[in-house]
């Protein structure tokens, strides 16, 4: 029987009863894997990661993740899994008021008795990974979006998770950056045997690196596969992401019931 | 009918908002003293908070006494020389700064200078998703954030208030004995003989207290609900000094009528 870290079943959630995000969602995440999840903005891709991580919880349906239904459990009991699971944030979300060294260190020092000194070698390590070691001293104000987005990276590695959760992390990021982390990201979660699921509408850098897409639209899963399976599908709203065209299914228009040549009182 | 619905409708909307408002400070309460724990092991974060909410706030507390006794000198001066009671005057500056001025206007001006700066950080926090991230990582923000400057407060506001019933006696000091030339000898004899240590110094400093409960409380809450905008959190720092003020004086009024 396959093992799965992610497994969702009908699972809608909405912040408001008469605006649903996402519309009876189902997905099965087998370990070790890779996955994106894409989709235009607003489409529900961010609700999703935060129901997985447990930030919020499905109004309809089951959420399992490493094995537990986090539906059923308590705050505590979510915390607790949360320590095996790791997440970037899409703009880093490192700790202002720390150094760089104790941003990467914190969960090592909440979650660990590690002495200080291993600590400090364990840090090293992971800045290394991230091609950021002698930065320690830094303060985050100090470092570059893409040096900021690397270190929290770092942080989120520090305990090792067995499942790594990105938010955007190519957004905003030069050519070389984004091909470092794209190329991080892959290398880690080959060393670490994790599975990862990235959120992301980056076609060209997650099509390298994941085995598996979901496409989401309108707060559904709308089409599904390997990356040659989604750049081959037929899929009108899927193909209109992909080659970016502007007329198509996917309406940039905002929806709205007003008549722009009336409101301007062209006839 | 239906204008008498809506209208009982916007009665009763800032009614139910105060309300519900009152159920988060109040879980928000229970969920710091099941935290208090935490920070007590780690006393680096509480010394922390002391040093940015309290120790940063010493200046303006001690100079906001000393006028504060100035004035209070000053003005007693004036009324007591009318009914020949001058000799007075340090009960009435010490006695006023004990009982009411200290306590309220240290926690006001805590509420102003630390808790806005406590609620704006929480805030910002909150708009750069570092709330959301420590809650990933497995710990508990209302732990690791929220708290240590609860605990950073009520021990600030008390100490804050000696300082500056302090600072206000030698106010009062400087402008009745050095300026208008009061007795010295007077001026401390009646002070320590009007001063009860149980019913003014310790019911002054309980007041402090319990108004650095409320005006952390409020901070930090308000940082909490902020919306995650910059508009959001200004207007949440302005709702920390604004309620905290009306909270402070309103409590002051039922333990004065319960303490004196």
């Amino acid at each position: 029987m396959q093992d799965y870290s992610v497994i969702v079943e009908n699972a809608s959630f909405g912040y408001s009863d008469d605006a649903p995000v996402l519309k009876n969602i189902s997905l099965k995440i087998p370990k070790g894997i890779t996955v994106a999840i894409m989709g235009g903005s607003g489409c529900g891709k961010t609700t999703l990661l935060k129901l997985i991580s447990g930030q919020i919880k499905p109004s309809v349906g089951s959420v399992t993740v490493l094995n537990q239904e986090i539906t059923r459990q308590s705050n505590k009991q979510i915390l607790q899994l949360r320590k095996r699971m790791g997440m970037l944030f899409q703009f880093g979300a490192l700790f202002t008021d720390m150094s760089v060294y104790e941003n990467v260190a914190f969960c090592l020092t909440e979650h660990t008795n590690l002495s200080e000194s291993m600590i400090k070698k364990i840090v090293a390590m992971k800045l290394n990974a991230v091609g950021l070691f002698g930065t320690e001293q830094l303060m985050p104000q100090q470092l570059s979006g893409g040096m900021s987005r690397r270190v929290a990276l770092a942080r989120s590695m520090a305990l090792d998770p067995e499942l790594m959760m990105y938010d955007e992390p190519f957004t905003g990021l030069d050519p070389i950056s984004l091909n470092v982390s794209a190329m991080l990201i892959q290398k880690l979660n080959k060393a670490l045997g994790q599975t990862s699921i990235l959120v992301t509408h980056d076609i060209e850098s997650s099509f390298k690196i994941v085995d598996y897409i979901y496409f989401m639209a309108d707060g559904e899963i709308i089409s599904e596969g390997s990356p040659i399976d989604v750049q081959n599908t037929d899929n009108p709203m899927v193909r209109q992401f992909i080659e970016g065209k502007v007329n198509g299914p996917y309406s940039f228009e905002y929806k709205t019931n007003l008549d722009y040549n009336t409101y301007l009182g062209i006839l | 009918m239906q204008k008498l619905i809506n209208y009982l409708v916007a009665l009763g909307n800032p009614f139910a908002g105060f309300i519900l408002h009152l159920g988060g400070v109040f879980n928000l309460f229970l969920e710091i003293l099941s935290s208090i724990a935490y920070p007590l092991k780690k006393p680096a974060l509480i010394i922390k908070e002391i040093y940015f909410s309290g120790v940063r706030s010493l200046v303006i507390i001690a100079i906001s006494g000393w006028f504060v006794g100035m004035v209070l000198g000053l003005q007693g001066y004036n009324t007591l020389q009318r009914f020949g009671s001058v000799s007075m005057i340090g009960s009435l500056v010490a006695l006023s700064l004990l009982r009411e001025l200290g306590p309220v206007l240290t926690a006001i001006l805590f509420a102003s200078r630390a808790g806005s700066g406590i609620t704006a950080e929480i805030g910002l926090m909150k708009a750069t998703e570092q709330l959301d991230a420590m809650s990933v990582m497995a710990v508990s923000p209302i732990k690791r954030i929220v708290a240590p400057k609860f605990i950073g407060g009520i021990i600030s506001v008390p100490i804050l208030t000696c300082l500056f019933n302090t600072s206000g006696i030698f106010g009062g000091y400087f402008v009745s004995v050095l300026l208008l030339k009061l007795d010295n000898g007077i001026f401390w004899s009646q002070m320590s003989d009007s001063i009860a240590l149980h019913e003014d110094i310790f019911n002054g400093i309980i007041k402090s207290f319990i108004f650095g409960i409320a005006v952390t409380l409020i901070a930090v809450y308000q940082g909490f609900i902020a919306k995650p905008t910059a508009d959001g959190v200004s207007s949440a720092t302005t709702r920390t000094v604004v309620s905290s003020a009306l909270v402070v004086l309103a409590l002051d009024f039922i333990l004065t009528a319960w303490m004196f």
